[in-house]
């Protein structure tokens, strides 16, 4: 178990440099000129030349890369050109609020997801079924932007059931229960489409192991349907993590347009606010955790998936 | 979601008259699985009619850009006005109709373009060599491990809002799942009798790819790429939506509920409006992927 551990993590280092290089690209290709917006319009050839050279843009590539490289893994994102500040701070915090946004959307998602997929699954031709097929369907194609927009009218503003924006109250609150108060919205609609997505997975997943051979030999043996559901959905699960997995990255992306709609303060609000006034070093900081995140979180998928299905550690 | 899995199910269910005992025929196991569903027939008649509304419909509906201030925020049904006005009092109905080819080709262009060069580099890779093979699908892994969105906004915030760049780098977050498809197909046939004979009479590795391989991977690609269609149309509109896509006052699905958000404890029907006509097309799309897989009879590929 460790030497899988160990060979996974090693094999995080070249995905990251990648990563690190996607986004150094993204810097490079921004269309303009840095060094005459600094300068000015006055500046002068010398101001120009001095300049240059002391942001090493006269560097080779390679050199440049390896200057922000060095500086980024020292958790030095830069300046932002908006305000001025330090970008670091600003994105471990907006972080952190993004990561608890997640795990709550994550939670629900997959919750929702097995519950719709096994019912689908089970009970084929019920009601029920029909339902949680059409709701899997609809809620993998909704558009998050607007699904959070009009549950902000109906559920928040009309029926005042949830705060509107925002993670805690102004006044008062900034407990627990207060975020949580919160934090329903927003991980609603969040969870949609990874509990669509999940529950579409889940269902056909369930179908094909309830056609394996070892079910009718377990029914041979006279084992209750309760006990053969148990060893079935046992062997639903490695298919189960590997899907999750991937909706976390599909998550820490989609609730950009969440965070957006109810102000919650995490990288995507972050980002979205940082779209307008083009600060770039803000949007690039933004991703790069947001992928380094999403990189450690598949790394402890990868560590679940060793732990319940042995035959993934041998490979 | 398969009917190949429906039928395994079907064939242990208790309930079911046990037609284990009879096994089915190779036959009527073919007819079972390649059918035209009610949703396919459905979707494929909700994109044909959205398709020649945004064909036709901008010739028939007023100038979306023309306003008057007098007639702002008119509600639905208005006289004139189906769909009522918006903020600057321009027509809902016209903006919608108009809007739909802008956000209709933002979400086509990337998947026809992905779909093609996807296919291009998973083929190349699962025809190649380790080399080769390593070289394509690492570099692939390391797009995989960005969050999709978040890297198409730093694409696109990069190159600078636009509806061009939009497109470049949707694109740009499309390719590696859909080479990540072709790859795994074109590795499945890889060791098959056929192409064993088609090596052996010295067929080239481009002829090999493109006669052999091309057409017994496209239909799972072609049935994942219609699914993405929904997801591609989806995150186009949601890249406008954060202010990445076409500019105002051009009118498009995505501007249109970012525009009309001011106004969402007013008249939230005007932020719907639009909502619904995205969310439409993308379950029209994904349905139709459904459909195709079932006529194709294509084994099920998780969107992700």
């Amino acid at each position: 178990m460790f030497g899988f551990l160990a060979r996974r993590g090693l094999l995080m280092i070249p995905i990251l440099l990648g990563v690190s290089i996607v986004i150094f690209i993204t810097i490079k290709i921004i269309p303009g000129d840095p060094v005459a917006s600094l300068l000015g319009p006055t500046g002068t050839p010398e101001a120009r030349a001095a300049l240059e050279d002391r942001l090493g843009l006269n560097d080779p590539l390679p050199v440049q890369y390896f200057t922000w490289l060095a500086h980024t893994i020292t958790g030095d994102f830069g300046t932002s050109i908006a305000r001025q500040t330090t970008v670091s701070p600003m994105v471990f915090d907006a972080l952190w609020n993004t990561l608890i946004l997640t795990a709550a959307a994550a939670a629900l998602a997959l919750v929702l997801g097995v519950v719709i997929g096994a019912l689908t699954a089970l009970r084929r031709d019920g009601l029920l079924a029909r339902i949680g097929n059409a709701f899997a369907l609809v809620s993998i194609s909704v558009p998050q932007y607007s699904v959070g927009l009009l549950l902000i009218i109906y559920l928040a503003d009309d029926a005042g059931l949830f705060p509107v924006s925002g993670m805690y109250s102004p006044n008062g609150g900034g407990g627990f229960g207060d975020l949580m108060n919160h934090l329903i919205l927003p991980a609603v609609t969040a969870a949609l489409v990874p509990a669509g997505i999940i529950a579409r997975m889940f269902r056909s997943s369930v179908l094909d192991v309830m056609g394996m051979d070892f079910i009718e030999a377990l029914r041979a043996r006279g084992l209750s349907e309760r006990r053969i559901l148990w060893h079935a959905f046992h062997n639903t699960t490695p298919s189960l993590l590997t899907v999750a997995g991937l909706q976390i990255g599909y998550l820490l992306g989609g609730v950009v347009f969440v965070e957006a709609v109810f102000s919650w303060p995490g990288i995507g609000q972050l980002v979205y606010l940082s779209i307008s006034q083009r600060d770039l070093p803000v949007i690039q900081a933004g991703v790069l955790v947001s992928a380094f995140a999403f990189v450690l979180l598949n790394l402890i998928v990868d560590a679940l998936h060793g732990l319940i299905d042995p035959r993934v550690r041998t490979h | 979601m398969t009917a190949v899995s429906d039928i395994a199910l079907g064939a242990t269910s208790s309930t079911d008259p046990p037609t284990g005992v009879r096994p089915a025929t190779d036959a009527t196991v073919a007819r079972r699985r390649r059918r035209v569903t009610w949703g396919f027939r459905i979707s494929a008649a909700t994109i044909a009619a959205i398709v020649l509304v945004t064909l036709i419909g901008p010739f028939l509906v007023s100038d979306p850009n023309v306003g008057s201030l007098s007639e702002r925020l008119l509600p639905l049904g208005s006289a004139g006005h189906l769909l009522g006005t918006d903020g600057q009092g321009r027509d809902v109905l016209s903006r919608l109709v108009n809007g739909g080819r802008p956000s209709l080709l933002a979400g086509l262009i990337p998947v026809a373009v992905s779909s093609l060069v996807g296919t291009a580099l998973g083929v190349a890779a699962g025809l190649s060599g380790r080399l080769t093979h390593g070289a394509i699908m690492r570099t692939l892994d390391v797009f995989y491990a960005f969050p999709a969105v978040l890297l198409a906004i730093a694409i696109s915030a990069a190159l600078g809002s636009g509806i061009s760049n939009s497109i470049i780098a949707l694109a740009v977050i499309l390719i590696p799942p859909v080479a990540r498809v072709a790859e795994t197909e074109t590795r499945r046939l890889i060791d098959l009798d056929y192409m064993e004979a088609a090596r052996a009479s010295g067929a080239g590795g481009l002829s090999i790819a493109v006669r052999q391989v091309l057409p017994n991977v496209a239909p799972p690609i072609i049935v994942y790429c219609t699914a993405l269609i929904g997801l591609s149309i989806v995150y186009a509109a949601g890249l406008s939506f954060l202010g990445l896509g076409v500019s105002p006052p051009t009118a498009e699905w995505g501007l249109m509920i970012s525009d009309y958000k001011q106004f969402l404890y007013s008249f939230p029907e005007l932020t719907a409006i639009p909502a619904l006509a995205i969310l439409v097309a993308s379950v029209a799309f994904n349905v139709l992927g459904d459909g195709l897989r079932d006529l194709l009879d294509v084994r099920g590929e998780t969107l992700t």
